[in-house]
């Protein structure tokens, strides 16, 4: 029992042990419950199906996955060099700034069928531009936050070294940004997977994980359906994760790093 | 002092939630049906929008046949995520138009819904690509995309490549295209589904940019799945099978729901231009005139001759569809009993005999419609 208490106390342990809980509790309700023709069906035949299906998901997956990470890449290069160009010129913050937020505005997967029509309906290339638009807002309007947060004082010292205008924005704004882009990144990288998968219900290969889960729904095989949202779940997370660990690798000397409470 | 100002707002909060509760069941309307000389209300929702696809339903709640049942007859519109088969499980409509694959893939989920009659004989599902795509037969798909529409559209096509050994998940690029024939225009497919009655009419309707007139048969190469033999059974009327065991009222709504719907189809055998101009009253989202008169002409043929009397099952095409599914992986095992009965639709008959209506249609011949551009 001491083992126990001590084990649930570690960091990981916390998680893991909710995580199942839900899903004992899950499993265990529509056991007992049981109805006909549910919509959600228990882990376990969630489980089964994903394996059962395992290659197509995995096909899905890769189709998928690649519009969600290049479009990521590129909205997130594309919002950076936005960010700083804005951060240091006026003329650009006049002009796209309120670009910026016009775009944000418009309901970015009603595009979807005018991209497809575009570029192609079978191309990649149509739903990453759904993913570039997407995730380009928030990482834009949190870079520039960030390097607009840069202490003056800094700024101050860097301008009586003489340092100039690119120097302070490499050394001292930069680094202030670095905490709003990446959680900007997290958000984004949840965006980006959502994005892809609705795309794709207007159109396209039929093998890519959104049609795969509108298609399980629509002849009602759940379990199926839900196999593949599990599927879209994990490169979510997997981004995440990504996220985090280049966050720790590239900002070691950073507050919320190194203390384990800061996340 | 405490109690007093807590107690009040208590009551308060009480009072709103009765009321809210009060107002919410107040909205629960006779299901069930009345029985004082009013009409039943009965619910029925359609696999698509209205279009002379459904023109039997509609001509008989336009023209008083179900009326004259005693029947009160709601048309819901089906769409893109509109399942009928959840939907009449569900309760939300008392009957369902469903094609037969469509049907039985949920109720082989567990969604207990009954066939009661098989109103179209033949599919009308094609193919269609460019004369010049070389895709002349089912091979010739290898290596394509090949546009469907999913959602259990595609079976046909899906058993027809499996047939023929070709490999949906990896010979073929399977690709959802929209309700249209674009893709195939624009070339982003190599073939698309069709209706013969609906989308096939669509790009004979549209101006070809290089000639000037309007696309002509001819451009096109068609493949049929009845010729290949991977046609299966569509539009049918489903009901809630467990509600017709336990509730006779139910089962006698049905019979007279099957007799007034026939008598419906019979009708736009006979008047085809009657039934058009239902469905235009009932707005059609796609095409005018000329297009929904194509559709009433091509949809008769997949209804005429019905030998066996319209809506009664053909065990022979039953078992030829399900030998398909199963063989091709779209039913993992034969459907269960009761997956269609034929007893509510022949007492339908017997009614429409009675009348001296012709329930078969055996003289039936397939009119001749102009292509308008546009479809208007």
């Amino acid at each position: 029992m001491a083992r126990l208490i001590d084990l649930a106390s570690r960091p990981t342990a916390a998680p893991v042990l909710v995580g199942l809980g839900i899903l004992a509790v899950w499993e265990g309700l529509l056991r007992v419950v049981s109805p006909d023709g549910f919509v959600l069906p228990p882990p376990t035949e969630i489980a089964a199906a994903f394996v059962e299906n395992f290659d197509a998901i995995w096909t899905g997956a890769t189709i998928t996955g690649y519009v969600i990470v290049s479009g990521l890449i590129v909205g997130a290069l594309l919002a950076v060099g936005a960010a700083l160009l804005v951060n240091r010129f006026r003329i650009a913050h006049e002009a796209i700034t309120p670009l910026a937020v016009a775009i944000s505005a418009v309901p970015i997967i009603a595009l979807a069928p005018i991209f497809n029509n575009w570029f192609g309906l079978t191309s990649a290339r149509s739903k990453q531009f759904i993913v570039i638009l997407l995730v380009f807002f928030p990482i834009f309007i949190n870079t520039v936050k960030g390097l607009g947060l840069a202490d003056p004082s800094k700024i101050e010292l860097m301008r009586s070294y003489a340092a100039t205008k690119s120097r302070i924005t490499r050394e001292v704004r930069i680094p202030t940004a670095l905490p709003l882009f990446f959680t900007a990144m997290k958000v984004s990288s949840s965006l980006a997977v959502i994005g892809a998968i609705v795309a794709e219900y207007f159109g396209g290969r039929q093998d890519a994980l959104g049609p795969m889960i509108t298609q399980a729904a629509g002849l009602t095989r759940y379990a199926d359906a839900w196999a593949a949202v599990l599927a879209g779940t994990l490169i979510g997370t997997i981004l995440y994760v990504a996220t985090v660990l280049i966050e720790n690798a590239v900002m070691p000397w950073h507050s919320s790093v190194r203390t384990t409470d800061g996340r | 002092m405490k109690p007093k100002p807590k107690m009040w707002r208590l009551l308060a909060v009480l009072l709103a939630l009765a009321t809210f509760a009060v107002a919410c069941g107040g909205s629960d309307d006779a299901a069930g049906g009345s029985d004082d000389g009013e009409l039943t209300p009965v619910t029925l929702q359609l696999q698509w929008v209205p279009q002379s696809q459904f023109a039997g339903y509609f001509a008989a709640r336009d023209l008083g046949f179900y009326e004259d049942v005693g029947l009160d007859v709601t048309i819901v519109d089906g769409g893109l995520d509109i399942v009928p088969a959840t939907v009449l499980d569900s309760g939300a409509s008392d009957f369902a138009i469903s094609w037969v694959p469509r049907g039985l893939v949920p109720r082989e989920e567990g969604l207990n819904i009954t066939n009661i009659a098989q109103v179209f004989q033949r599919s009308g599902t094609l193919q269609v690509s460019f004369a010049d795509s070389g895709i002349d037969s089912v091979d010739d798909l290898a290596g394509t995309n090949v546009g469907n529409w999913g959602f259990g559209n595609e079976f046909e096509l899906v058993a027809g490549l499996r047939k023929n050994g070709i490999d949906p998940a990896s010979d073929v690029t399977m690709v959802g295209q929209d309700f249209n024939m674009t893709a195939l225009i624009n070339g982003d497919i190599d073939t698309a589904q069709a209706m013969i009655y609906n989308e096939y009419a669509m790009v004979l309707e549209t101006v070809n940019a290089d000639t000037g007139e309007l696309y002509q048969p001819e451009d096109f190469n068609i493949i049929d799945w009845n010729d290949v033999g991977t046609a299966m059974l569509q539009d049918a009327i489903w009901a809630d099978a467990d509600r017709l065991d336990d509730d006779e009222a139910y089962r006698e709504m049905a019979v007279k729901f099957v007799e007034g719907s026939l008598r419906g189809w019979i009708h736009c055998r006979d008047n085809p231009q009657d039934c058009v101009e239902a469905i235009l009253a009932a707005e059609p989202p796609f095409g005018g005139p000329g297009h929904q008169a194509w559709m009433m002409n091509e949809i008769n043929p997949l209804v005429w001759p019905s030998p066996q009397g319209v809506g009664v099952m053909d065990p022979v095409l039953w078992q030829q569809t399900v030998d398909i599914a199963t063989a091709e992986g779209i039913l993992t095992s034969a459907p269960t009993d009761g997956a269609f009965r034929t007893d509510i639709v022949k007492e339908a008959i017997a009614n429409l005999e009675a009348d001296g209506v012709d329930v078969n249609g055996n003289d039936f011949v397939k009119g001749t419609v102009e292509v308008t551009e546009g479809g208007n």
